[in-house]
């Protein structure tokens, strides 16, 4: 085993690999900061050019640029609350509030900081799971894949205002996203729903359509509004000490970044939960760290918390992924799929094999995403002075540049100019939720775990009837559950009874 | 009560109850989630309704973990302003649609510089053509990203 650790590493540190590496890592950092290109578009693009090379070479080029797209999306959703990719719109949340209060330089650190251990963490996780992961994943078939979506849409009680009023709407916002998210054609009857007779709506609501509208439109208008730069009028931070207070923030919050790594690499492993899923976690879990409701109303105001656990869990999730991709050749997200054609095309089958034949391989996998990770964020952070000065720019000369990157993103989703409405109509309605204070955050949760919901809960009933209900994993979720859904209230609870007036 | 937050609820209603009422006449398993998301939807707008209609203003206590809007602008220059950020973007929306991307956006970042941001013509000229050429060059040059022409170009039959 040892061997093969060290011949994965030397295969990755050959100068054609590691070549490779550094083009997949400069392709995957454009990638990542271009909003709506997304990871597994390019690894697709980019499989056709893999023919050619050895297997450690191809996989050192996809995954370092897969790798890498995860980790610079965060740059774009910290700087202009534009998400970089789906799966990094959590981080918005958080990360503009602090750019626009003169941190960016302080938020990136810790998101590159908390991205490069999550990274660790998930590649960590790959090299010690797969001899023992077999069980874990046959332990979860649909009801406990249904449960585990639950707990997610659970996480609103934490993602919404406290009180009564707070929660009915964070509860609607929920329930609108889970109806949105059924638009299109029904997956077991075939049936057409809400498609209003256009053909554009029968595949339903793309995710990044949506999402950039929902993130970036009400932040332009917002920057409109105010008329200043992204950062007010405020003077330029002293940024190399903003980077700096940012990596020592990860290390203040080492544990929470910590438990946010192991819930990204957690639902990288369940094949089908989705990378966005894992940020949306990571993040009501950050919030429902908060000691106390006064310590969590920083949170969506720029929270250091908000950014570090969506960025640590965005890139553990990567190490997650590969589990069931290399151990069984489940894939556990689109980019994996497209990946296990990168082993099909090396003529590599996943599985039993690649524990044992092609073990060297499977540690050289592990060895790229720790190194793309460090090289990128200790490049980063050199450049990351230059980046975030762009914040100090005057609102008015970023805001068709920022407009461009939005619709030309939104376009890559179908390449049709339904897109760039569907962007618009939601970039309105979220406007409207934020002017009313409708949280945004649950909307999303419920937009994204919508279709997952959905069919598995069909496969469950379909196959057990409702005696799924009484599966141990699923008893387990569910108490896990109403422990996530009865936190907040047991919080304010015991604020009330801590508080002077009742002491 | 607050007119515009009283016509946010009575939306989300109309939508819940659009969805209820298009969902009444599918098969069994198309109808059932829409409906279980549905109603519940109706149920807590319209409590939320009558708590905007009724209630105490909204204080903010517990507020949700969000974006908040600028405080520090007027609340009907905030208005008339955000009226204007989407015009622009329905604006440039409507130029892709007529002439296609590679037209709109240099035509789009012109306009919004010069006439929105009174940037100086050679600035917003300058400006413009750096724009357009990250554009051709990476999207176009580089990423190959198909653009459709715009609806002018196809009825000019150019």
């Amino acid at each position: 085993m040892f061997d093969a650790l060290i011949d994965g590493l030397w295969l990755v540190l050959q100068w054609k690999a590691f070549s490779l590496m550094m083009v997949g890592m400069l392709l995957g950092f454009a990638v990542g900061l271009l909003p709506g290109i997304g990871g597994a578009a390019t690894l697709a693009l980019m499989l056709p050019f893999i023919f050619k090379m050895a297997p450690a070479e191809a996989f050192a080029f996809l995954l370092g640029m897969h790798a890498v797209a995860a980790t610079t999306g965060d740059i774009t959703s910290i700087l202009f609350g534009v998400p970089g990719e789906a799966i990094s719109a959590a981080t918005v949340v958080d990360g503009y509030p602090m750019t626009k209060r003169g941190e960016a330089g302080r938020a990136l650190g810790a998101a590159l900081t908390s991205s490069l251990l999550g990274a660790l963490i998930g590649a960590g996780a790959l090299a010690l799971a797969i001899p023992v992961v077999r069980p874990l994943v046959l332990t979860f078939g649909s009801p406990e894949l249904f449960m585990l979506a639950i707990i997610g849409i659970s996480c609103i009680t934490s993602l919404s205002g406290a009180g009564a009023r707070g929660q009915i709407k964070g509860f609607a916002m929920g329930l609108l996203g889970l109806l949105l998210s059924t638009i299109g054609q029904e997956r077991q009857s075939g049936s057409l729903r809400f498609d209003m007779g256009m053909m554009y709506l029968w595949d339903g609501l793309d995710f990044v359509p949506v999402l950039v509208g929902i993130f970036a439109i009400p932040e332009i208008v917002d920057l409109a509004i105010r008329g200043t730069a992204i950062a007010g009028e405020r003077q330029p931070e002293n940024l190399k000490a903003g980077v700096m207070e940012g990596v020592k923030d990860t290390f203040r919050h080492y544990w929470l970044v910590f438990r946010c790594s192991v819930i990204g690499v957690f639902v990288g492993i369940l094949p089908g939960a989705g990378g966005g899923v894992a940020q949306w976690m990571a993040y009501a879990h950050a919030v429902q760290s908060a000691k106390n409701t006064k310590d969590r109303e920083g949170f969506g105001k720029g929270d250091i918390r908000g950014v570090l656990g969506p960025g640590a869990a965005n890139n553990s999730k990567e190490g997650g992924e590969l589990i069931p991709t290399i151990a069984f050749g489940v894939p556990g997200s689109g980019a994996m799929a497209i990946l296990l054609g990168g082993f099909l095309i090396m003529g590599i089958i996943p599985g039993p094999d690649m524990l044992t034949k092609h073990l060297a391989i499977t540690f050289s996998m592990v060895w790229t995403l720790v190194i793309a990770n460090i090289i990128t964020v200790v490049l980063c952070l050199l450049v990351l002075d230059q980046l975030a000065k762009i914040t100090y720019v005057r609102g008015g000369l970023i805001i068709p540049f920022v407009l461009l990157l939005v619709f030309v993103g939104s376009y890559t989703a179908n390449g049709q100019i339904a897109d760039l409405i569907v962007t618009f109509i939601f970039g309105l309605l979220s406007y409207f939720m934020v002017l009313y204070g409708w949280p945004r955050p649950p909307f999303v949760l419920g937009f994204v775990l919508g279709k997952v919901i959905e069919t598995y809960l069909f496969i469950s009933v379909s196959r057990y009837g409702f005696t799924w209900l009484r599966h141990p994993v699923v008893i387990t979720l569910i108490v896990l559950m109403v422990i996530i859904i009865a936190y907040p209230y047991i919080q304010q609870r015991r604020d009330r009874l801590r508080s002077p007036a009742n002491a | 009560m607050h007119k515009g937050r009283v016509l946010f609820c009575v939306f989300l209603i109309a939508v819940a109850a659009y969805a209820v009422w298009a969902a009444v006449g599918w098969t069994f398993k198309a109808k059932l989630f829409p409906l279980t998301v549905s109603i519940p939807l109706i149920v807590l707008a319209a409590i939320q309704l009558v708590a905007e209609i009724f209630g105490k203003a909204d204080t903010g206590e517990g507020q949700a973990v969000d974006l908040e809007f600028a405080s520090d602008v007027a609340p009907e220059l905030a208005r008339r302003r955000a009226i204007r950020a989407f015009l622009w973007v329905g604006g440039f929306i409507l130029l892709v649609y007529l002439l296609g991307f590679p037209w709109a956006v240099p035509i789009f970042v012109f306009s919004y510089l010069h006439l929105q941001s009174r940037i100086g013509l050679p600035v917003s000229a300058a400006l413009t053509a750096a724009t357009w050429l990250f554009f051709y060059g990476l999207f176009q040059r580089l990423l190959h990203l198909p653009f459709e022409d715009g609806v002018i170009q196809t009825w000019l039959g150019v």
